[in-house]
């Protein structure tokens, strides 16, 4: 055989292997298939624009980074920062709306939501968290001043 | 299966709100993105973790797409980026794999010889996963995490491989040779 042959048999060997080995696990085929269900029309996304773990490079990542996390996310007329703080199990967040600005919080997850208020001046913080997929979405409280507005789903 | 050229026709009915479009992209995708999070020996939770939310991101971004037909590509670099934040918000925890799925029950109605040689055989087959499970294991990084993404189910292009790993595609071809020579020598 030419040794394309011989690469070829040994990675379907391989990939093999690892279905048998390591398949994807069926719940979460059925996870991403209920995905598609999270689709909402009805808000603008905030785009996530930054997150302090990925933008620093690994001589840079000091040990409080490891506990602490920034993640920024934009929309056309609002943006917002996220600190996540992360302990073993948890996580917690300590969030920023710019322009500051009273809003009801609701933090998505997969198994349900949780609402929060953002305070006058635009701060919000949640309760203890599990870790996983998460998005925050927005409603201003003045309902004129911004639309409803939902940032990228990330993992806390 | 899908062939690359209807994946930007799949993507764009899915944007559409065509959820059998949707579960098109969910069988072709979900072994790559499982893959992904292998290669970065993520524990079980958190590539359940980073799984979920490369879907859940898509779910936003299916309408929103510079380029509808390299999906794969976006979705690779989507779950890269996940296990990239976990990896370094955490401490890592290797995964060992469980070799126990190789074994299987006799059945009842061979004869003593018939279930000596199958026994013999799965044994044999068993060995030979072993070793070259274990070979696998011992890769340099490189390697280890190249051939990981390449095992994924369907297999995946080498736009989306190179995606998944932040490597130029024109190095995927000669590293795969490379490495999988590597592993016939470690099974040597």
């Amino acid at each position: 055989m030419r040794d394309e042959e011989y690469d070829n048999d040994l990675e379907e060997e391989l990939r093999w292997l690892a279905g048998r080995l390591e398949p994807v696990p069926p719940g979460l085929l059925r996870a991403a298939q209920d995905a598609f269900a999270w689709r909402d029309m009805d808000h603008e996304l905030a785009e996530l624009v930054s997150d302090s773990l990925l933008d620093a490079d690994e001589a840079t990542l000091v040990r409080s980074s490891q506990e602490q996390r920034l993640v920024s996310f934009r929309a056309s007329r609002v943006s917002i920062d996220v600190e996540v703080t992360r302990s073993r199990d948890e996580r917690s967040l300590l969030g920023q709306l710019t322009p500051p600005q009273p809003a009801v919080v609701e933090i998505r997850r997969r198994q349900g939501a949780v609402s929060v208020e953002a305070d006058e001046l635009g701060r919000f913080r949640s309760g203890p968290l599990q870790p996983g997929p998460a998005s925050l979405r927005f409603r201003s409280a003045a309902a004129a001043a911004m639309p409803v507005v939902a940032t990228d789903w990330f993992c806390l | 299966m899908v062939d690359q050229a209807d994946i930007g026709r799949v993507v764009t009915e899915a944007a559409d709100g065509d959820g059998d479009a949707w579960g098109v992209l969910v069988q072709r995708f979900s072994g790559l993105v499982w893959a992904v999070t292998r290669a970065h020996r993520l524990p079980s939770a958190d590539a359940a973790d980073v799984f979920q939310t490369t879907w859940l991101r898509l779910a936003e971004h299916i309408h929103r797409l510079d380029n509808p037909a390299a999906v794969g590509a976006w979705i690779a670099t989507a779950a890269r980026r996940e296990c990239l934040q976990i990896i370094r918000a955490s401490a890592r925890v290797i995964p060992i794999p469980d070799m126990t799925r190789f074994d299987t029950t006799p059945s009842g109605d061979n004869t003593p010889e018939e279930a000596f040689l199958r026994s013999e055989r799965e044994q044999q087959d068993k060995e030979r996963a072993q070793a070259l499970w274990n070979a696998l294991e011992r890769l340099p990084r490189r390697c280890h995490d190249l051939l990981r993404v390449l095992m994924a189910s369907p297999p995946p292009s080498y736009a989306e491989v190179a995606a998944a790993l932040d490597l130029p595609i024109g190095s995927i071809g000669p590293t795969r040779a490379r490495c999988l020579q590597r592993v016939r020598e470690e099974l040597a």
